[in-house]
């Protein structure tokens, strides 16, 4: 709850997340591309996250040089086409990191709310938010536990390893999903009731500045489209 | 006539997959009783808790039938959310009671669920905070907190709603000594005040002479004790309401063993202080202490989890760490690779497993275990793996009496060929099992002796000392 760096309001977050994956349908994928990139990279230095910031570069850089390295190269060209949407859609994975990462289930619930998405839609979301924090605290746990009992991911037996360390994850998901819907019913999640918020998610003049130049790098896009 | 809180009229209910479940179950609840629901594993205790709680059948799937009813209501009548105003649950695992990670936000959650405003949800927050001593826990992250912190948090966000009913799942279970005694004095004032309590609970020594009705379930039919003191003359083992009084053979001498670990003066940020210890073959060494002592942070320093601020850790070779949660640590894609991951030895497997009364379930997959044979499957990895040092972290917690004694037979066995050490605050197993007690306080090793007839008075002097640590907190509060 506490960060360093501005604290954007998750409405805005949330909004980009549903809007720039979108936008590769009308807009040249090049420049997308690379006005999300910076965007994204903003962003992260706007909230503070230098991890965030140095990650997104790196992953996006690896990733587009995997592109460029083999699109040349015919019998490697699939595996290029194959990276460049990953490249495409990471500027959007970081922001939604950043929005589990900063924000609290109950925050991410009230933002989701003043949007007026459907009940059932938010709960589900929520859970789902609320699951992956959970999920990497117990994936902690099996890593340590793998490491004591002397069964190491190797690479000489990926498959296998693979299989040891994925296997007790599935496992385990039914079990967590119940724990995590429980412990929301047992609170009244599903009360038919506008749900309120104690944690005011001001509106800020920043917030608007960050929409605006997300906006304007759209329009900017449909501009370029059609010069 | 006074109206029952709650009334289970012919309630059954059988689940999709298995043949658990319960048959018949009546009684009644009055207003401001403390009522024990206890029973072995597998009795049916966690159905009828689960029914009362609405999980059944919101979310676990099953045929449901019979009446339930609270305040006059019925339970098929009304959706969670009602219900959840009426009643309040707190849950021994905080993964199923924590919906948020923020100790403010966790307990003003259920009144934003129900459109409480800002002022509201303010005064209600400042209330609970001072019924609940909060004020040092508002605005911190839950996962930080201690296990008896976490308690009062889960316990004051039951009440949020202003409930009146409250169920607990197994408190004991991730409460030490000390903080099961204080939620045992907790739950004697909310009685006091009016409040309906439910405990479902294997353990129930910290509800010495506040139970009203016991439901005893026994292979999914109820036994109802209208008092405490039927029960503790019924046929099943209550001899754990009064820990201290169990006589036990002691196990006694000094080890003369090959030693198996060393801590020389490990201190670990501020957790450890200048930790000194050996331990040997032969031996079954119990560490206790109040959560927060620094118990699990030895026995990770041992694993070479973590590296020593200073200090030196010795040991021969990599201990068998045994999880309290044996999820964490399958992986076999059955109960016969599991094994053959620890020693691929066919004979000798079987012959584990024929020792645990495994052999039935040899081809299911480690996850379709029930709780009780998953820890049994460890025990077997314990006993194949050739290590010279196992760990045992809380083994018999959530366990029922006879799965704990079974559990104590097993690692008597285990001391034959490997030094043990074993982190419990169960009194009674403790006294199952140890040869010697090494009790940690604020990081340090207060004391260290040989449990015999002599020693058993400082023994209980510990568990007071516990107590009294965890009281007079309460008294600061």
């Amino acid at each position: 709850m506490n960060t360093k760096g501005f604290r954007l309001n998750p409405v805005v977050l949330i909004l980009i997340n549903i809007v720039a994956p979108s936008m590769y349908i009308f807009l040249p994928g090049k420049y997308l591309q690379y006005f999300l990139l910076a965007f994204a990279l903003s962003v992260m230095l706007l909230a503070g996250s230098i991890k965030g910031f140095f990650g997104l570069l790196l992953v996006e850089g690896l990733f587009l040089a995997i592109f460029y390295g083999t699109i040349g190269v015919s019998s490697l060209e699939f595996l290029g086409l194959f990276f460049i949407v990953f490249a495409q859609s990471v500027p959007c994975v970081a922001l939604a990191i950043l929005l589990i990462k900063r924000y609290d289930s109950a925050e991410l619930l009230s933002a989701l709310e003043t949007l007026h998405i459907p009940r059932v839609l938010v709960v589900a979301v929520t859970i789902t938010l609320k699951y992956i924090p959970t999920f990497r605290r117990e994936f902690s746990y099996i890593k340590e536990s793998m490491r004591l009992r002397g069964i190491s991911f190797t690479w000489k037996r990926p498959v296998k390893s693979f299989q040891y360390f994925i296997v007790p994850q599935l496992f385990r998901c039914s079990a967590l999903a119940e724990e995590v819907s429980a412990a929301g019913l047992v609170k009244g999640i599903d009360a038919p009731i506008r749900r309120s918020s104690y944690f005011e998610q001001k509106f800020h003049v920043m917030d608007g500045i960050v929409l605006l130049v997300f906006i304007g790098g759209l329009v900017g896009g449909f501009v370029w489209k059609n010069m | 006539m006074e109206e029952h809180v709650i009334v289970a009229d012919g309630l059954n209910f059988s689940y999709e997959e298995s043949t658990e479940g319960i048959a018949d179950v009546n009684f009644t609840i009055e207003a401001g009783e403390v009522v024990l629901l206890t029973g072995n594993s597998g009795s049916g205790k966690s159905t009828l808790l689960k029914c009362l709680n609405g999980l059944i059948p919101t979310i676990t799937e099953g045929d449901l039938s019979g009446m339930l009813s609270i305040e006059g209501e019925q339970y098929n009548k009304m959706k969670m959310h009602e219900l959840n105003k009426m009643i309040g649950s707190v849950f021994q695992n905080p993964r199923s009671q924590f919906f948020t990670e923020n100790t403010t936000a966790e307990l003003v959650f259920p009144m934003e669920n129900y459109g409480y405003t800002k002022e509201e949800m303010k005064a209600r927050l400042a209330e609970l905070t001072k019924a609940f001593g909060l004020e040092d826990l508002l605005n911190r992250n839950i996962f930080t907190l201690s296990s008896g912190e976490r308690q009062m948090i889960a316990l004051a966000s039951a009440v949020t709603m202003k409930q009146k009913v409250l169920l607990f799942d197994e408190p004991s279970a991730n409460l030490d000594y000390g903080n099961a005694m204080k939620l045992g004095g907790i739950i004697d004032r909310l009685k006091k005040r009016g409040y309906t309590i439910i405990v479902a609970d294997h353990r129930f020594y910290y509800l010495n002479g506040i139970i009203d009705k016991v439901l005893f379930m026994d292979q999914g039919k109820l036994n109802l004790c209208n008092s405490e003191e039927a029960f503790k003359q019924g046929n099943y083992d209550t001899r754990s309401f009064d820990i201290f009084s169990i006589r036990l053979p002691f196990r006694g001498e000094e080890s003369t063993g090959e030693e198996v670990a060393r801590m020389e003066q490990v201190s670990y940020l501020d957790i450890l202080k200048d930790v000194n210890l050996t331990l040997r073959k032969g031996e079954v060494t119990v560490l206790v202490g109040n959560n927060g002592a620094g118990k699990t942070t030895l026995a990770k320093a041992l694993c070479n989890t973590i590296k020593p601020t200073s200090g030196t850790v010795w040991t021969g070779d990599l201990p068998f760490f045994i999880m309290q949660d044996p999820d964490y640590q399958l992986f076999g894609t059955s109960v016969y690779n599991e094994l053959m991951l620890v020693k691929d030895d066919l004979p000798e497997i079987k012959k584990c497993l024929e020792y645990l009364g495994l052999t039935p379930y040899r081809h299911k997959h480690p996850f379709d275990l029930s709780g009780g044979q998953k820890q049994r499957l460890q025990i077997a990895m314990a006993m194949l793996c050739n290590r010279d040092l196992i760990i045992f972290d809380e083994p018999t917690s959530g366990l029922d009496v006879y799965s704990m004694q079974s559990v104590s037979k097993e690692v008597l066995k285990l001391k034959e060929r490997a030094g043990i050490l074993v982190i419990s605050h169960d009194y009674e197993f403790i006294r199952h099992v140890a040869n010697r007690i090494v009790f940690l306080s604020e990081g340090t090793v207060k004391e260290d002796f040989i449990l015999e007839e002599a020693t058993l008075p400082k023994l209980n002097q510990i568990y007071q000392q516990m107590q009294e640590e965890k009281c007079n907190e309460e008294v600061k509060n």
